[in-house]
């Protein structure tokens, strides 16, 4: 999308109520420009009250096994180490990883208890959030059509398996605008590993594809620089930044009024949004003002900069910052084997911290506005990987069915929704497809997912694509 | 409705709707250009060219699909008569469940649009077919009093339908850069500006064109757009993102556009270069473009799922670039708005689908052609240059080292009394487990394990540290006699697996921790492993991951273990910090938790912390000598390599060769014969289906290579291969490449096309601003055989592209997108251009051609955060840091960090965005290249025989190409007098913003001053002026 006029003025111009261009002086048109809030939204938003204002997606990247950790499926046990039956698969197509072994069941590898007053099931390897069942709201019945990584999160985060088009997120603070001037609408944070990961988190995911780039998700980094190019220079003080952008900003004013260029206008205004963020963003991303109870909320590993658990306080402190859109990534759930050990060290990475924030935002009142989405790319099979009684066993790669939860932002707590078989190997009840997800997100901050489009290439797009959608409003308290 | 469909709605409205047709109220509405646009826009949806979703059995893009009665037994058109005709009918209605478009289509007619529809009914609802579709046309320039060039006179002659008047020339400094960026993508030299300025001749800009047409920056800069069109990168994309060796590919390219290759022989070598009688190489490699797609890897991907995707993007590519068409959308099903059946897609995938490959990424991805690469040697020399310059200076500092050692040497051999320990056991003030063991530290700090025995454990060991730094940390795995068997834990075995250990550090009294990165873990013993993921080496504790770590298991369970880990870099402690050290037992086959341990730390450097066994320092204490020239020479150079590994003069230049050293045998093989992937056939053509909705494995109708019929016929006498369509696409009629083509290398000089939907000539994308004027193009340069500089040169000396930018408030109001070119556009540059610029703008450019791709600064660690380590970037040093944007290595998973706005190099783009983001102005103002120009330009200065009041004035003309009015001077010296006061009494904040990444001062330059111009340059490459396209 070519921008030669920069979007607030786009709306101006395009829907400023009845104003006849022809008439408008220069004058008038600059200070319209300049008096606009940076942050307008399309009209007609929001299309109806918003349940939601504040986004938190906590990504859990590679696939995360419903079976271990929420779809419990006793029934399973009858068929351990039996070929899955073909009225069961279906014809099912497996990754070249699995697709030359038997297809032999694997039941769940742990204990699973009814929690809380809903009597969710979960997993023992997620004790606290056991906890919070009951603001939780489950779908079971998720469903998608990509079996491979990148594909698989490109169409869980941006609404099509190709990568171009904007995500979730871009959609969200494009609709809904900025509530802080002084930071993006849309921040990522993706959890410090010390292992390589197999799944690189390309910016795609957070991008804006066609949509104005203002609206791509900013990558928190946990170096020195949290922006890119955040910091001045070594031996350029502060006092002498400010005079030299006054410098800039005057020869800019005089450009202006030499060219008539209202982009001038804008520049000016990004240079003092980029001078205010090197205060606003190290102030954010500086902790250490956070009470002692709260690291203890959050478990230990919240104390360590760039971890999970951190990053959960740091979304915490951007809903309270106005920052609309909030999404975490934390990678390394694709178990191929030994999925008693390695689930287990994502699930302790990453418990204890989902639930702290749950409690924490519910304490502080920002969980009824704020929509909080777990979940990854696509589920993983029944059929064991590997030598499916051992312990080198883990599981391939499901669309088919995987369960994700939501909590908050107008869902309704303490919610089972839909079912899958006794097998976990197809949804049994209620599908509800990756678009039914991003149509009922934006609902929530109410978007209906039919009328937020934008134009390219001739087409209307919209976040959840030219097949049918809904929204699930059973999941909607 | 959108922002973009709204302002297109205003422009037409505008400029078009109330122009022809208020002013014209009488006339018939032209189909193509008043009434398709709202039939495609808000009915051919479901009333289009996609004949399975036709509603009602009613096509509104076919007129006798139109004026026949439909399935409802009325007629939507009846030429004539508007009220006889339903489609008047049914978008007047009040009736909700009868309206058209119905509301949940979210879409409402105008009354502007109703009218023009009844409109174009009454006077008897002509169709004609899009205007794409029809080749174009060379009408005769109309005739405007005082101009004779035929693009002013189309534009001059619409002006004048306006009411509107062209704008005076530009000034000629605005010129020259405008010219030089947009044939060259670089700013004019001085000597070039200079030159201009005092060039009087009529003809003064037709010899600059010329000088820059016959420039080698030309190609380069013709090449960035091409290669964002073909998707080039230097890697594969996707998972494992592998790095290819196309580049000698985007050197073709270069030198294409520098020979000036027509255009239809361009087609012709990168479609079917192999396919050609008596092939070159060069030839094969154009052939490259074709395979510039990404490539998948990923593991269990079913390969032909890829294939099929490469040969769906080649296909896609085709369609945007030579015949602007959305042809994507004809992968699922036939297209809404153009005539273009799904079958169409299938047949052009055919030309691609019996390529000799089979979907593999990386190594695999054949076909090849081995080619070494002329350009490479170059680089070769430059690399090499850099090591020699480095080697003496490391050799010196080698040498210089030797006289503090000795020093250094006698200090130890006196402190090192005999019984000497480079290690001191970590005192426990904090000692904890997570699921309950029992620890007890006993009085040698060494820690036993008792009472609960958890499957999965982790210990934590926290204490103060004597030492003013860490280097190392010692674990020592000893057995005991409550352990089971007397062996090292209290498992059922005895073994233990250790799989992660953790070092942080702790500021009491503070909430926060932070990790401590240890790099190197060596022990005394480990058992045998097989994988990277079984248990065993004593490496598998640094990586997070569970599925390996450390055992011994299989050795004897009675012996102690030792294993010493070395911190990546010396870590100083705060009296108020503390260590800690973590164990975790988390391994799959759990129940092998240490039973008994002790943990030291060391300040020592070198061999200490990279071997496990007496360090060299207590090997001296070992020796009691009295006389150090009896030392053994043997330990003499441990103790000089010890004392080496600390020394920071001789590090930093062992470090600097090092790094030259990697870049030159990185050049070195690149200047070897190279696999760059290429087309050819395979000897067994695939059959190739229709894809059921796209997907890859859903066989539909089995179809024959063919192109679309509704844009050009296929020549009954053409082969049908690659040649026979690179022919195809090149022929005279043709009509759209050449279109297509004209229209791209319009908006590199007008900022937009004249189709401003560059890559949609169909029913869903802008009409052009000036139809006749494009034809006239596109067949000009047919006519001139396909001759890119001609076309080129045509456009850049037209009296439109002259203009100057500015608007006045009454033309910006009137024409705020400027589609009728009553001045220049005036827009920000790419930032490839703005790199560029500042290194020529500095004297830092490094002008030289072609070669293997360099890696210009970029912020650390962007690459390794993506891929948690997997890929390092390390910026080229020496000249190579100074090479063209269009030679920066490109990583498909993360393009280089300062090309904001840019084509993301993953499927084909001929149109990039430009926004005016915060994040741009922080790039500009903080990344290493800018900041490297601005003290280049700064010593520049400085050095240049120029008067000290003049100074500032020019380095705003060496980044503007004008000298400053008083006014702005004003501004100037304000900032400079600030800056030097600052800078002259806080000296080292001078130095600090001195010392780049490879800058080094001049020690005959007073730094102060050198400081302040620095920001005053800084400043300038930041002023609205020089990122813009004027």
């Amino acid at each position: 999308m070519n921008e030669p006029l920069n979007i607030t003025r786009r709306y101006f111009l395009g829907r400023g109520a009845g104003v006849s261009l022809g008439a408008m002086a220069l004058s008038q048109l600059l200070q319209r420009v300049s008096a606009a809030p940076s942050t307008a939204v399309p009209a007609g938003l929001p299309h109806f009250a918003a349940k939601a204002r504040h986004v938190i997606f906590l990504t859990q990247s590679g696939g995360p096994s419903q079976l271990e950790l929420y779809d419990y499926k006793p029934q399973l046990e009858k068929w351990a180490g039996i070929e899955i039956p073909d009225s069961v698969r279906q014809g099912q197509r497996v990754t070249t990883m699995t697709s030359s072994q038997k297809q032999l069941l694997m039941p769940g590898r742990t204990k699973f208890e009814r929690c809380g007053r809903s009597g969710a099931t979960i997993g023992e390897w997620l004790p606290h959030l056991r906890g919070v069942a009951d603001d939780l709201c489950f779908i079971k019945s998720m469903h998608s059509d990509q079996i491979n990584h990148a594909p698989a999160m490109t169409k869980m985060l941006t609404g099509h398996q190709i990568p171009g088009r904007p995500s979730m997120g871009a959609w969200a603070s494009y609709g809904l605008g900025s509530e802080n001037k002084n930071l993006p609408e849309y921040l990522v944070l993706i959890s410090k590993m010390q292992r390589p990961s197999d799944q690189p988190l390309y910016d795609h995911y957070w991008g804006s594809g066609f949509l104005p780039s203002r609206f791509q998700g900013v990558k928190l980094r946990n170096s020195r620089d949290p922006v890119l190019y955040l910091r001045d220079p070594d031996g350029l003080p502060r006092e002498l930044r400010r005079g030299m952008l006054d410098g800039l900003g005057e020869l800019n004013q005089m450009r202006l009024a030499e060219t008539g260029d209202p982009e001038i206008a804008t520049r000016i205004r990004q240079y003092e949004m980029a001078y205010r963020m090197q205060t606003s963003v190290p102030e954010l991303t500086d902790m250490s003002g956070e009470a002692e109870s709260t690291f203890e909320l959050y478990g230990p590993d919240s104390r360590r900069a760039g971890s999970y658990a951190a990053n959960c306080i740091q979304a915490r402190r951007l809903v309270e910052r106005g920052v609309r859109f909030i999404q975490l990534f934390h990678p390394d759930w694709d178990h191929h084997s030994r999925l008693p050990s390695w689930c287990v060290a994502r699930c302790r990475d990453t418990d204890q911290p989902t639930a702290g924030l749950i409690r924490d935002l519910k304490q502080r009142g920002l969980l009824d506005q704020t929509l909080v989405i777990w979940g990854g790319e696509f589920g993983r099979s029944p059929v064991g990987q590997g030598k499916w009684d051992s312990i080198e066993a883990g599981r391939d790669h499901h669309p088919r069915c995987f369960t994700m939860w939501m909590a908050g932002g107008g869902v309704k707590a303490g919610l089972t929704y839909g079912a899958t078989d006794d097998f976990s190997f197809s949804v049994a009840e209620n599908p509800v497809h990756v678009h039914d997800l991003h149509a009922t997100a934006l609902h929530l901050l109410g978007m209906d997912h039919e009328r937020l489009t934008y134009r390219h290439q001739g087409l209307d797009f919209r976040l959840t694509g030219v097949e049918p959608s809904r929204v699930v409003k059973e999941l909607i308290a | 409705m959108t922002a973009c469909l709204f302002i297109r709605r205003t422009a037409l409205v505008g400029l078009c709707v109330s122009a022809s047709l208020a002013a014209r109220a009488a006339d018939a509405p032209s189909f193509n250009r008043d009434v398709l646009p709202i039939l495609s826009d808000n009915c051919f949806a479901c009333h289009g060219p996609d004949a399975k979703q036709a509603k009602g059995g009613l096509r509104l893009d076919l007129r006798d699909s139109a004026m026949k009665p439909a399935k409802s037994g009325e007629t939507a058109i009846v030429p004539g008569k508007p009220a006889a005709s339903a489609l008047v009918k049914r978008i007047e209605t009040k009736d909700a469940d009868q309206l058209m478009p119905p509301a949940d289509s979210h879409k409402q007619l105008t009354s502007v649009q109703k009218d023009v529809l009844k409109q174009w009914i009454t006077t008897g609802a002509k169709y004609e077919a899009h205007w794409a579709f029809v080749p174009p046309v060379k009408a005769p320039p109309p005739a405007v009093a005082g101009a004779t060039h035929p693009i002013d006179r189309f534009i001059l002659a619409r002006l004048a339908q306006e009411k509107l008047k062209p704008s005076p020339e530009a000034a000629k400094h605005t010129l020259i850069r405008r010219v030089s960026y947009d044939l060259t993508g670089l700013p004019p030299t001085t000597a070039d500006l200079d030159a201009f300025l005092a060039d009087r001749s009529p003809d003064a800009l037709e010899k600059v064109v010329a000088r820059l047409l016959k420039s080698d920056h030309f190609g380069e800069r013709m090449a960035m757009w091409w290669l964002d069109a073909a998707r080039y990168a230097d890697t594969d994309g996707y998972q494992a993102d592998a790095t290819r060796s196309n580049w000698p590919w985007r050197d073709w390219v270069v030198a294409a556009f520098n020979a000036n290759m027509k255009f239809d022989q361009f087609t012709r070598e990168q479609f079917a270069g192999d396919l050609l009688p008596n092939a070159t190489p060069e030839q094969r490699l154009a052939t490259c473009f074709h395979r510039n797609h990404m490539t998948n890897g990923e593991g269990g991907r079913d390969p032909e799922e890829s294939r099929v995707d490469y040969v769906i993007d080649r296909v896609n590519t085709v369609g945007t670039v030579w015949l602007g068409l959305t042809l994507n959308c004809v992968q699922c099903h036939a297209h809404k708005y153009d005539p273009l059946p799904h079958a169409d897609f299938y047949r052009l995938a055919a030309f691609f689908n019996s390529i000799d490959e089979d979907g593999k990424a990386g190594g695999g991805a054949k076909p090849y052609l081995s080619y070494q690469s002329p350009l490479a040697s170059r680089s070769v020399t430059e690399a090499q240059a850099l090591v020699d310059e480095r080697k003496p200076r490391e050799a010196e500092a080698r040498k210089a080292a030797e006289t503090p050692f000795a020093d250094w040497l006698a200090a130890q051999a006196k402190a090192v009394a005999p019984g000497f320990s480079a290690w001191h056991p970590l005192r426990a003030s904090e000692l904890e487990s997570i699921e309950g063991t029992r620890l007890v530290q006993e009085a040698d700090a060494i820690v036993q394990a008792s009472g609960p025995n958890p499957n999965h454990e982790d210990y934590r060991v926290a204490g103060p540290v004597k030492l003013t730094r860490v280097t190392g940390l010692k674990l020592e795995v000893l057995p005991h006699a409550s352990h089971t068997g007397g062996g090292l834990s209290r498992g059922k075995s005895g073994e233990f697996i250790l799989t992660d250990i953790k070092v942080q550090v702790r500021r009491r009294g503070s909430s926060q921790i932070r990790d401590v990165l240890v790099t190197g873990a060596v022990a005394d013993a480990a058992a045998d492993r097989k994988g990277a993921r079984e248990y065993g080496d004593i490496k598998g504790v640094l990586d997070d991951d569970p599925r390996n770590g450390w055992t011994t298991k299989g050795l004897d369970p009675k012996q102690p273990r030792t294993a010493v880990f070395a911190l990546a870099e010396p870590l100083l402690l705060d009296a108020d910090e503390e260590l800690i050290f973590e164990l975790r037992h988390r391994s799959t086959l759990g129940d092998a938790n240490i039973g008994r341990f002790r943990v030291s730390v060391t300040d020592q450097a070198g061999d200490a912390i990279r071997s496990v066994g007496p360090v060299p320092l207590e090997q001296l204490a070992a020796a009691k000598l009295t006389d150090l020239t009896a030392l053994d020479t043997k330990l003499r150079a441990k103790l000089f390599n010890q004392f080496l590994a600390d020394h920071a003069p001789y590090q930093v230049e062992k470090a600097a060769l090092d790094r030259a050293n990697r870049q030159l045998g990185e050049v070195k093989a690149a200047a070897q014969k190279l696999n760059v992937m290429v087309l050819a056939e395979r000897k067994e053509p695939r059959t190739t289906h229709i894809l059921l909705r796209g997907v890859w494995d859903k066989h539909g109708e089995k179809v024959e290579r063919g192109v679309p019929a509704a844009v050009a016929p296929w020549p009954a006498a053409a082969d049908k291969t690659r040649l026979g369509l690179a022919n195809w696409l090149t022929a005279r009629d043709n009509p759209l490449t050449a279109r297509v083509v004209v229209n791209n290398l319009w908006a590199m000089l007008f900022g937009n096309g004249l189709v401003r939907t560059p890559e949609d000539f169909g029913l869903q994308g802008e009409r052009p601003t000036h139809p006749e004027l494009l034809d006239w193009l596109a067949v000009d340069f047919m006519e001139s055989g396909w001759d890119v500089k001609h076309i080129l040169q045509v456009m850049a000396t037209s009296a439109t592209y002259r203009q100057s930018s500015v608007a006045s408030p009454a033309l910006l109001a009137r024409d705020p997108e400027n589609r009728l070119l009553a001045r220049a556009p005036r827009f920000r540059l790419p930032a490839w251009m703005l790199r560029d610029g500042a290194l020529r703008s500095s004297g830092l450019m490094n002008a030289a051609l072609g070669g293997p791709p360099v890696r210009p600064h970029q912020p650390e660690g962007v690459w390794e955060e993506i891929f948690m380590g997997r890929f390092k970037y390390e910026p080229s040093e020496g000249a190579a840091q100074y090479r063209r944007s269009l030679y920066a290595f490109w990583r498909r998973s993360i393009a280089p960090t300062f090309l904001f706005d840019s084509a993301q190099r993953r499927v084909c783009e001929v149109r990039t965005p430009r926004t005016n983001t915060p994040l741009q102005a922080l790039t500009l103002l903080n990344d290493e290249t800018f900041l490297e120009a601005s003290r280049a330009l700064a010593a520049g200065i400085l050095r240049a025989a120029i008067k000290p009041e003049d100074r500032l004035a020019e380095i705003y003309r060496r980044v503007v190409a004008r000298r400053p009015s008083a006014k702005e001077a004003a501004v100037l010296q304000r900032e400079f007098d600030r800056a030097l006061a600052l800078y002259r009494t806080k000296p080292d904040e001078a130095t600090k913003l001195l010392a780049g990444a490879q800058f080094r001062i001049d020690s005959k330059l007073n730094a102060a001053e050198l400081a302040a111009y620095t920001v005053v340059a800084s400043l300038a490459l930041n002023l609205d002026e020089a990122i813009t396209h004027e």
